[in-house]
């Protein structure tokens, strides 16, 4: 019989928001234990070598989560945490910098600019985008009977306080698009940045969710993050500084110890049991205070929890859960020589015209929808021409030259290439249509190589050394917590946004029914993905409701968060409400 | 490197890590050695900076997706043979952080063409039931000379791996007093070559033996290092596996500095050792920020931490030349890392072959290895007699394959040789995949199973790759500098360093080119820690081992 093991608070996955919350947890003095599956933590913030000197970026690539609280509520500087400056890059959004379309840049003008400064909240004085970005992703979702109009939802309120002339009911129900067309007249510029929307999380297309998908936006973009956007030690350094400072402040974090089973007993989580491979033993270990799945929902339900604890009511909204529309082809280049645009590409308007990466065919509705009725639609394998693919890619250029992502003598790479694929759950082609054979991948590795060949002129065999990819699928398996393969968990639509994420009646980050469990992970909590600390800082205010934790004086509450009747409030001194 | 220094961002939008901060020690490079030193003396009370240019720390404990996606492999440090007598190891409750070893019984196999085998395996007797296949009298040799080796490990070689280097001629005297001494002190002035032969009549026997104690770079040949013979071959018998991959030890380190209030900085390349007034003064990292510190330990190669980081011009003319006589390792490695549908299955006589922690193959015999090591030391290799080993790895851990489930099955594997940094005839990065094909084509003569429609994918590590990688490990050389008996023991690097502490005020050394030399021994970070600690003052709170307090009382004269 194994040793049994206490801890106040047992945290399922070592990602960004299993690591983070422990961060939180272990600052407030509580005794955490996080259980990891894979050889190491960090979830989708990962680098990896995959030949000596060069460095490639599978998953996280940009630092969205500038505006977290996190920064100084954990003090991440005291773990070594440095964001990189690249003194090549502009700082400021660049207008000759536009979107390419095919024919070569769009520039974006000087309307079209302000435009969108003005709807992220950079025109007045003093700038809102700030507020606005904390109220869309860094406030928990109201209690479920708070009604829900223009004057309570947070970012709403923000609007309403510092820009009413733009604010209005109908914006709850318009789309990015809708927003957008106000103040941009520019169709590239819009697809483009409808674009970044859709690989962050929140289609341009979806009505209800248009303030959160140009929020997306905004939270990668200047003066939100610095651009570039990339940390030291790239995502995974960033993941660095949030795992020392949860094992400074006495956090235990265990891999290779993936769990079998959440332990409910009398209506409540006490703890966990590993699976037989873990290195830890299959052992049982217990939680005096709270369980918290930083695992995908639907596993967390379907085989943590198990059906034996939940009816088949709940198991059946569970399943129904979208992973759609988060899934990408991701490719790496390594070249001989470092790659160069077609003349029309080319935006600065001095030499050197280095290859500072793109995204690509950023230019009417028609192509936007073409890709989109693909992915979402037909769900089948991309059809769409190379020259008519939406794509965006990283250069090594972005990265400060004192990071360099090659030092391998001779080699150029640049990466990842994203392009939107269906989600292999959804592929009517079938699960594995990407990925069966060597020469499923290979095609897909092509067809990557033609369409960056649009804008490049010098991707030949004599070239081209080497082509990492991987596909959805492939990166559902490496990282078990993209399930479906998708990058923001579930689909972040209306129905699965904000209070209705992932479920009404789990809005809040707690499991109906079973006491002391919470959901922490991208899939199963507002905000979602984008690791902006933003999960962990969002249950932290429910934890407190519930006595879980009491964090010291470093701690503060949303300005939005409204606690919820009986419990003890979230904001310091407030006490039982 | 590109000339830039760090600028600050005209913006920031929260607090950083400072430009400018003070430390009482700045550990330069995150290898075992670093990470034992800092860990140490952070859990001591001292304020401790541990800089590595790499994203990860860990150095030679490196467990990374180089078969990528989704396929791990611990493709530097695996063979832990120190487990046993780390100090480190009993400090610090690695086990909390889920550190576990993996210790089979089935170390090494040794596999021929004709399908004969011959075993070592931890426990002596098995081993000599193997060899009594061969020759009965090697047997019984084996038994009985085993037996005393162990002794001779356990209670001088191996604990003196943690005390501070001696003068040869205070270790004989030290190790007269004793029979076990003596009998060691007769093995010294042999070559391992001369060991072997001397010993054991079978050539097969021979063979394995000889292989078990070359491999980590004694010459076969080189007389003075008899000493290293016992050793070897007892901790060869004695290796761990680290469950989930060796970077699991790294990390359990880096946790330990980090809970004791030590911070890690990765991704940050020293570029400058500061000096004020002959002394140490601080740190420069590449990105443009200063660590400003009276006390550095560098486990740098020596070449990277004299002469590039502190300067020629700051040192004694006897130690710049002293570092510039340096021997980088004779012999480098390369490994053809593989993914494969089946594991390796060679096609011994013995079943249990095939499921050793380690395989050796390619060589039929005594003269075909030393054929290979003169090849290797020439710059050549040559198809006839080129042999390594190899380990299966998620054989022993399945936390190394993360695919989807119709390829969940997969192996990954290594096969790893000797080999020149500088290859005749063009050189790795033209003839590497020509050598792949010579490893490919010896390994499915051994293992009938490893032809091609097996092989799912490989990522050849050659000797150029090991230098990119980890840049300090200068011409391929994974111990920093050659096992040769003047760069051993005291003279490590050299007398003046080899107690880790530097002519250079402020400068302490404790990488694998210092006293006792690398592998992971772990030896150089404990005692650079015990220098520094008695040096700067602080609270030394751990005590030697017991193994090392008996060999002291027994041996050193207290």
């Amino acid at each position: 019989m194994a040793k049994e093991e206490t801890f106040d608070v047992v945290i399922i996955g070592a990602g960004h928001n299993g690591t983070t919350t422990a961060a939180y947890l272990a600052k407030s003095g509580l005794s955490v234990l996080v259980l990891e599956e894979r050889p190491e933590g960090g979830g989708a913030q990962e680098t990896c070598e995959p030949i000596a000197g060069v460095r490639i970026q599978p998953h996280a690539i940009g630092n969205y989560g500038g505006s977290a609280p996190g920064w100084e509520q954990l003090q991440l500087w005291r773990y070594g945490f440095r964001m990189d400056y690249n003194p090549r890059e502009p700082v400021q959004f660049d207008i000759e910098r536009g979107p390419m379309a095919r024919h070569g840049i769009v520039k974006v003008s000087q309307e079209d600019m302000m435009g969108w400064a003005k709807i992220v909240g950079l025109t007045t004085d003093p700038p809102f985008y700030r507020d606005l970005l904390r109220a869309t992703f860094w406030t928990p979702p109201h209690p479920s009977y708070v009604e829900l109009d223009e004057n309570t939802i947070p970012y709403m309120q923000v609007y309403r306080d510092h820009l009413p002339e733009l604010w209005t009911k109908e914006m709850l129900e318009w789309t990015m698009f809708d927003i957008m067309e106000q103040y941009i007249k520019s169709e590239p510029f819009m697809i483009h940045q409808a674009y970044i929307a859709n690989v962050s999380g929140a289609f341009a297309h979806f009505p209800g969710v248009g303030v959160p998908a140009i929020e997306c936006v905004a939270t990668v973009m200047p003066p939100a993050v610095a651009d570039p956007v990339a940390a030291r030690g790239n995502m995974h350094g960033y993941y660095h500084a949030i795992f020392r400072c949860a094992v400074g402040n006495g956090a235990i974090i265990k891999t290779c110890c993936p769990v079998e089973e959440i332990i409910i007993e009398h209506g409540r989580a006490v703890g966990v049991r590993l699976r037989d491979d873990a290195t830890w033993g299959p052992k049982r270990v217990n939680a005096r205070k709270a369980v918290i799945s930083a695992c995908h929902i639907k596993p967390t339900f379907q085989k943590l929890i198990g059906p034996k604890n939940i009816d088949s009511g709940l198991m059946q909204k569970i399943n129904d859960l979208s992973l759609k529309g988060g899934s990408l082809h991701m490719t790496h280049f390594l070249t001989k020589e470092d790659l160069r645009y077609k003349p029309q590409f080319k935006w600065r308007k001095e030499e050197p015209h280095e290859f500072t990466g793109a995204f690509y065919c950023m230019e009417n509705k028609e192509i936007y929808w073409k890709n989109l009725e693909c992915v979402l639609g037909r769900q089948e394998n991309l059809d769409i021409p190379p020259e008519e693919c939406m794509w965006g890619m990283v250069a090594h250029t972005n990265y400060a030259p004192t990071q360099p992502q090659s030092t391998r003598p001779g080699a150029y790479v640049n990466g990842p290439l994203w392009i939107m694929v269906p989600t292999p759950e959804y592929n009517v082609d079938g699960l594995d249509a990407m990925d069966k054979t060597a020469a499923d991948k290979k095609k897909w590795e092509e067809y990557a190589r033609a369409t960056l060949s649009c804008i490049v002129e010098n991707l030949d065999d004599d070239n081209l050394i080497q082509i990492w990819s991987d596909t959805p699928r492939e990166q559902e398996f490496r990282n078990t917590g993209m399930l479906g393969g998708s990058w923001y968990g579930t689909r972040c639509d209306r129905d699965e946004w904000w209070n209705q994420r992932p479920l009404p009646e789990m809005a809040r980050y707690r499991v109906p029914d079973i006491d002391g469990l919470y959901l922490a992970h991208q899939s199963a909590a507002h905000p979602g993905g984008l690791c902006l600390m933003a999960v962990a800082y969002n249950l932290m205010h429910i934890l407190i409701e519930d006595g879980v934790v009491e964090p010291g004086p470093w701690w503060y509450a949303s300005p939005w968060y409204v606690p919820e009747e009986g419990k003890i409030s979230a904001v310091p001194g407030q006490g039982r409400v | 490197m590109m000339e830039f220094k760090g600028q600050k961002h005209p913006q920031s939008f929260f607090e950083e890590f400072p430009a400018d901060s003070e430390w009482d020690v700045v550990i330069i490079g995150a290898g075992p050695n670093g990470l034992i030193a800092a860990a140490y003396l952070a859990k001591a009370g001292l304020k401790v900076a541990l800089v590595e240019r790499r994203y990860e720390i860990g150095g030679g404990l490196a467990t990374e997706e180089i078969l990528y996606p989704g396929y791990y492999s611990s493709m530097h440090a695996i063979y832990h043979m120190m487990v046993d007598y780390m100090p480190v190891l009993r400090d610090f409750d690695l086990g909390k952080h889920g550190l576990v070893w993996i210790k089979p019984n089935l170390q090494c196999s040794m596999v021929f063409e004709n399908g004969d085998s011959i075993l070592l395996t931890r426990m002596i007797e098995d081993t000599t039931d193997s060899i009594s296949k061969y020759s009965f009298k090697d047997a019984q040799t084996f038994s009985k000379t085993m037996g005393r080796w162990r002794k001779i490990v356990n209670d001088i070689i191996a604990p003196m791996t943690y005390i501070p280097p001696m003068l040869p001629i205070e270790i004989t005297m030290a190790l007269q007093k004793e029979e076990t001494g003596r009998e060691l002190l007769e093995l010294v002035e042999q070559s391992p070559l001369d060991v072997v032969t001397n010993l054991f009549e079978n050539d097969r026997v021979r063979s394995l033996l000889l292989y078990n104690i070359c491999t980590w770079g004694l010459d076969p040949r080189e007389t003075g290092v008899g000493l290293f013979v016992a050793l070897y071959l007892d901790r060869m018998m004695n290796k761990s596996y680290c469950q989930g991959g060796s970077h699991k030890m790294a990390n359990s380190l880096g946790r330990e500095i980090v809970r004791a209030g030590g911070v890690i900085l990765d991704s940050s390349d020293v570029i400058d050792i500061h000096m004020k007034g002959g002394k140490v003064a601080g740190v420069e990292l590449w990105e443009g920020r200063t660590l400003h510190t009276k006390c550095v330990i560098s486990t740098l190669d020596p070449r990277t931490t004299f002469l590039d980081l502190v300067g020629a011009e700051n040192l004694p003319s006897d130690l710049k030349d002293s570092i510039e006589g340096w021997h980088y390792d004779k012999w480098s490695f390369n490994t053809l890392h593989t993914v494969s549908e089946e594991m390796p299955r060679y096609l011994p006589k013995d079943p249990w072959a095939s499921e050793s922690f380690m395989t050796i193959f390619g060589f039929e015999g005594m003269d075909a290895m030393l054929e290979h090591w003169d090849n290797v030391v020439a710059g050549k290799l040559d198809q006839k007699c080129l042999g390594g080993h190899a380990t299966c790895e998620s054989f022993w851990d399945t936390h190394l394959v993360r695919v989807p489930p119709e390829k969940a099955h997969r192996q990954v594997s290594f096969f790893q040789h000797h080999a020149p940094y500088n290859l005749e005839k063009g050189g790795w990065d033209k003839r590497g995949p020509e050598i792949e094909n010579m490893i490919l084509k010896k390994w499915a003569k051994y293992a009938p199973n490893m032809k091609k429609e097996n092989i799912v994918q490989t990522n050849q590590e050659t000797p150029k790759d090991i230098e990119i990688r980890f840049p300090n490990m200068r011409y391929g050389s994974i111990k920093h500098g050659d096992y040769r008996p003047v760069q051993l023991g005291c003279f490590r690097p050299n007398q003046d360093c080899s107690s880790t502490k530097t002519p250079v005020e402020g400068l302490y050394v404790g990488g694998a080119s210092v006293y006792p030399g690398g592998c992971v021994l772990g030896g150089g970070g404990y005692q650079v820690a015990n220098k520094v600690i008695e040096d700067l003052g602080g609270k030394k709170w751990w005590k030697p081992t017991r193994e090392m307090e008996r060999c002291i009382k027994t041996y050193l004269g207290g």
